[in-house]
């Protein structure tokens, strides 16, 4: 019952949203219900890890832990994006940058864009899966060409045809699923339990074929490169709270579309071939995305390329196989998700101050924002994987992972791109950071709602990575429950 | 009569590699998606289902009728330059296309199990579709031909699941057209933006964001 009103309410609130006039109580009642869908996420996350869950209306909704999980995960990053984004549209209904209305039209798209996001772990049937990712894509294109500006609209066409494309394969990967089903010759059906119920006895090269095209259709949409160039335009120009819904939900979702296939490729094909491309992808992603970190003068730019790198770690976890790479991967999407959407709040509100995006205008962020300017730097540690992070832990069990797995050159490469970065993120962010102020800089007063949102961020990362250390064995017994379904 | 129609698909989506024009690029689109809906509407009367005469009326609706008068609105509209902007010339592309099309034809051959030579014939039209309409999307310079390459592309893959794996769930193909129309709507608002800001629609000229 607790997807109906997960389902719902963005819906309701796009509405209201829409007819509200005050948009600063809109914002408020926006942030309210995202508490409330968040308490919900986390009762139907309970639910289905302790009990075996599979609620089904019609066959067309079906929930196990790993959905309930990936709704919990976005349930969170879009509350702390709803109590960020009062602040952050306030001021710029306050400084001319949109009206009134256009805020309306924001909340609007907010509302529908986590509908749709949320929309996607919940369905069975792989066409609609294929669906709701696509409007994913259309919703939010709005919201990267939101201001309007030649670059953000220049932003938006590339994500939107870049993302078609890619989901045009990804239809195709799915059509030669329900080809692989329908020549086994059970019944016509393209519901996921349907057909991973019969995985082992489909035709196999069939499904390899089809995993390709899924791989990378979804893969263009999850950001793995090296089909990832519309991402850093993307969230570079998006407007601040949906960069962090982007980085931190939207390329989830996709890595989920992703793992859903991979589980009928798993049971019909092989472990082998399934981790082989995670890998590969994942190493190619890691390589590519830190050598731009290293070189990169935009802030924003600078934290999506940073998305990459992550997406291809979770990758390689996903490809380093049960239980502990599995387990590392699954943590650091959630942990990835809460972090940079930190990262995005604190970039975003020192932007707003500098009006820049480049580093090199950007500096001595601790004394024009305090409170940011903190919650950034413990952001960059956090990011970079530093203890006692939330990222650390799943990290290190990825490298664990790798190297009981004997695969060395995975860790090897593993370890040398996160030290590349870490030296990136101290070298970028030490200078931005610290340093004087530049002239004709105010510190101007920092918004409430954006500091709860920081707190909201903050304590899941630093709750899981003081935990998760004393509790391993739980770990373990909710992933083998996770990969049950 | 289907090995006509299907010819009909081919041929309209060689007139798609060699137009040169916008307009003779869309009318190009609408042949193929009338063949489409052609093909649609036979198989509805063999197999005498309802479901499949609603997909047939909803593609000629759709496809054949809304999109393309949509998108000839759209270029009276922004005044855009009719050229599409070739990188590569239509001789050549031509080329192209006939070796997509044997592409195609072997990809098809190894993908479908069957005892029957010729039943991989309809799924090679529609990987060749699949593959046009990705490569109008990269070898012409207008967004426009962009939106037409993704409708292309994405009737090559209706022709596809209807032929392999007997059609999609209904509710799923409704959901799968409604989408398409949705995504051309909101695409069209992008050019008329792109064309409001750059005073163009030549893609290629869109590289602001580098690095």
């Amino acid at each position: 019952m607790e997807i109906l009103f997960i389902l719902g309410a963005p819906l309701i609130l796009a509405i209201l949203a829409f007819v509200m006039k005050n948009k600063k109580a809109a914002g408020i009642i926006n942030a309210i219900s995202y508490f409330a869908v968040l308490s919900c996420a986390l009762l139907l996350l309970k639910r289905c890890v302790l009990s075996e869950c599979r609620v089904s209306f019609f066959g067309f909704i079906y929930l196990d832990a790993l959905s309930a999980f990936f709704i919990f995960t976005a349930s969170v990053v879009t509350f702390a994006a709803a109590l960020y984004s009062i602040g952050y549209v306030n001021k710029d209904v306050k400084e001319g940058v949109i009206s009134g209305r256009r805020a309306g039209i924001y909340y609007s798209l907010f509302n529908l864009f986590c509908f749709s996001m949320f929309l996607v772990p919940a369905l069975n049937n792989l066409g609609m899966l294929w669906v709701a990712i696509e409007m994913t894509t259309l919703i939010s294109a709005f919201l990267v060409g939101f201001y309007n500006t030649k670059k953000s609209v220049e932003a938006a066409w590339k994500y939107i045809i870049i993302c078609s494309v890619g989901i045009i394969l990804a239809l195709l990967g799915t059509i030669l699923f329900s080809y692989a089903f329908a020549v086994s010759g059970v019944a016509k059906s393209l519901n996921w339990t349907d057909i991973a119920q019969v995985a082992h006895i489909l035709d196999k090269n069939i499904l390899k074929i089809a995993f390709i095209f899924i791989l990378v259709g979804y893969g263009t949409k999850a950001g793995l490169a090296p089909m990832h160039t519309w991402l850093p335009d993307a969230h570079s120009q998006a407007v601040s709270p949906i960069s962090a819904l982007l980085s931190g939900v939207l390329l989830k979702m996709a890595l989920y579309a992703i793992l859903r296939f991979g589980f009928i490729i798993i049971k019909g094909v092989g472990f082998e071939y399934f981790g082989n491309l995670m890998l590969l992808l994942g190493v190619i992603s890691l390589v590519i995305s830190s050598g731009f970190v290293l070189v990169q003068k935009d802030l924003k730019r600078l934290l999506a390329y940073s998305s990459i790198e992550h997406v291809g770690i979770i990758s390689i976890g996903f490809g380093l196989g049960a239980p502990l790479g599995f387990i590392g991967a699954l943590l650091h999407i959630f942990n990835h998700a809460v972090t940079k959407s930190l990262m995005f709040f604190t970039a975003a509100d020192a932007i707003s101050v500098y009006k820049k995006h480049n580093i090199n205008a950007i500096r001595g962020v601790m004394k024009a924002l305090p409170f940011a300017g903190v919650m950034m730097l413990l952001g960059v540690f956090a990011l970079t994987g530093f203890p006692p992070f939330s990222i650390f832990i799943s990290e290190i069990l990825i490298i664990i992972a790798a190297f009981l797995n004997g695969s060395y050159f995975v860790a090897g490469l593993l370890l040398i791109c996160l030290g590349i970065v870490f030296g990136a993120f101290i070298y970028h962010f030490g200078k931005m950071l610290f340093g004087n102020l530049p002239k004709g800089i105010i510190p101007a007063g920092e918004q409430l709602s954006a500091k709860f949102a920081y707190l909201v961020l903050l304590f899941p990362i630093l709750a899981l990575g003081i935990v998760l250390v004393f509790k391993q064995k739980d770990l373990i017994w909710i992933a083998q429950k996770l990969f049950q379904g | 009569m289907q090995a006509i129609i299907l010819f009909g698909v081919l041929i309209s989506t060689y007139l798609m590699v060699i137009a040169k024009r916008s307009t003779s690029l869309i009318r190009a689109f609408r042949y193929q998606s009338f063949c489409l809906f052609l093909a649609t509407l036979i198989i509805a009367f063999n197999e005498k289902q309802l479901d499949l005469y609603i997909v047939a009326g909803l593609l000629f609706v759709i496809k054949v009728l809304a999109i393309p008068r949509y998108l000839y609105r759209f270029l009276n509209k922004i005044k855009a330059n009719e050229d599409l902007g070739l990188f590569i010339n239509a001789q050549l592309s031509l080329l192209f296309a006939l070796g997509f099309t044997y592409l195609a034809w072997v990809f098809a051959r190894r993908l479908i199990v069957s005892d029957y030579a010729l039943a991989a014939i309809v799924p090679a039209a529609a990987f060749f579709m699949v593959l046009i309409g990705i490569f109008l999307m990269i070898f012409r310079m207008t967004a426009l031909a962009q939106i037409i390459g993704l409708l292309a592309a994405e009737n090559g893959l209706f022709l596809l699941a209807s032929t392999v794996s007997g059609g999609m769930p209904f509710f799923v193909e409704i959901a799968i057209f409604f989408d398409v129309f949705v995504s051309v709507i909101i695409m069209g608002f992008f050019i008329y933006r792109i064309n409001k800001l750059f005073t163009h629609i030549d893609v290629n000229k869109l590289s602001r964001l580098r690095g």
